[in-house]
């Protein structure tokens, strides 16, 4: 087996996982970030996005929304808003989610309910995707 | 001797009251189970935040950012100060809402000048208080706009609050925010706390539950310290909003359980008092009648 490190990943309505992992792939904003055991230092932000990681020989995937990622030698914390598994996105919400939020890009709004408008219809298009992806 | 309907009356009156604490106070500890197991469940993450930006920060490499950005040429008493404070939005919470309310009107004598102190208040019964206190000395600033409610604390609502209090700090607006909530130290124990959320500073971030941060000398950032920071610095905001949001109505539902439970113990007692009053006069009354007739029948048999 791979050398592991600890990884925490703590949403903000509970503590996602914690425990060993050999292998962690994340989509920072400028790209796919693999890290393994041994990682550099290194802080990096996580927008929308998807994220997997490899427990005991078998990849395990997540869905996650905006946080930040703080990565040492032997360990790692993912801080983010949420963060669910595939099979516990709620397919209905987030569909519904996504047609509201294309409702609203079509109307007029300011330039900051825009980018809201924008980062809801991220969230939503991306459960959508790791549920699909994932989980059928 | 107060008379008997009077008694009966107020007995009466106090049954209902008794009624409705004890439905407050059956509403509230079903609340304070949701907003428990939402504090427990957000608090992992509020320490977590604390600390990893802590340690995050003791390896960033000093940069002109905006959000540390001390703005040292500004004076003192120059200084427009921002507090976010957290209130309840009803009364009937026992001094829940008194002690907060208590707690920023010290904090704004103790800032340098007072006309600089711009209040965001969440919850009804800060916004209504400090509304009315500002129309009668006309001192500090309410932010009207600022229309919160503190039930239910959602991460949508919170991310708001950030983005609105962020960007009247880039506009230098405002040059020091702080959020003023009341911490849960144990179920019977609440304090107001403050919580200095902006310029970063190093040493303003609390302690970590576990305080065991391990040292790295220097961290990469990527793409770049800036960029991290621009991101990270909302996030952080956002979360620390959400914490206070979701530690301060956990704490009133709290002291509003407590308050009720009271209100209804006293309200019990008062009518167990009062009955025995009212058994009292009701027998004095008998007793009386017994001895008229009693005269009067000793009277007749005399004649």
């Amino acid at each position: 087996m791979a050398k592991t490190f600890h990884l925490e990943i703590i949403a903000t309505d509970r503590i996602f996982f914690s425990g060993e992992v050999e292998h962690l792939v994340i989509t920072a904003i400028d790209g796919l970030l693999g890290i393994m055991a041994g990682h550099e230092p290194l802080v990096t932000c996580l927008p929308t996005g998807e994220l997997k990681y490899l427990v005991d020989g078998e990849w395990k995937y997540a869905a996650i929304s905006e946080g930040f990622i703080q990565v040492m030698p032997d360990s790692s914390i993912i801080l983010a808003d949420t963060c669910e598994l595939p099979e516990e996105i709620d397919i209905k919400r987030a569909q519904e989610a996504k047609e509201r939020a294309e409702e609203l890009l079509r109307q007029k709004q300011s330039i900051r309910e825009y980018y809201e408008t924008q980062a809801a219809l991220n969230r939503a298009m991306n459960r959508l995707k790791v549920s699909q992806k994932h989980f059928k | 001797m107060p008379n008997m309907r009077e008694i009966r009356e107020r007995i009466g009156s106090i049954q209902q009251i008794l009624k409705i604490t004890n439905a407050m106070y059956l509403m509230s500890s079903s609340k304070l189970k949701k907003a428990r197991a939402s504090l427990e469940c957000t608090e992992p993450y509020f320490y977590k935040l604390q600390s990893t930006i802590e340690s995050v920060l003791e390896h960033t490499p000093h940069t002109r950012q905006l959000y540390f950005d001390r703005r040292e040429d500004i004076p003192e008493n120059k200084r427009k100060k921002g507090y976010i404070v957290i209130t309840g939005d009803k009364g009937l919470c026992g001094s829940y809402n008194h002690n907060v309310l208590k707690y920023t009107e010290q904090k704004l004598k103790e800032a340098a000048d007072i006309d600089n102190c711009y209040l965001f208040v969440m919850g009804q019964v800060g916004r209504m208080f400090f509304q009315r206190r500002i129309q009668n000395d006309k001192k500090g600033y309410v932010d009207g706009e600022f229309l919160y409610t503190t039930q239910n604390p959602t991460l949508y609502r919170a991310s708001e609050i950030a983005e609105s209090v962020l960007a009247k700090f880039e506009k230098r607006e405002l040059d020091e925010v702080c959020v003023i909530y009341t911490d849960m130290v144990n179920s019977s124990l609440q304090e107001p706390r403050t919580l200095r959320l902006l310029p970063f500073e190093r040493k303003h971030f609390g302690k970590a539950a576990d305080g065991t941060m391990k040292k790295l000398p220097k961290a990469s950032f990527m793409p770049s310290p800036e960029e991290v920071m621009n991101y990270l610095i909302p996030q952080y905001a956002k979360g620390i909003i959400y914490g206070a949001m979701v530690e301060a109505f956990c704490c009133e539902q709290q002291a509003r359980m407590t308050a009720m439970d009271a209100a209804t113990n006293s309200a019990k007692d008062m009518i167990k008092d009062l009955s025995l009053m009212y058994n009292r006069a009701r027998q004095a009354a008998i007793t009386q009648e017994i001895t008229e007739v009693c005269g009067g029948a000793a009277s007749i048999n005399q004649e």
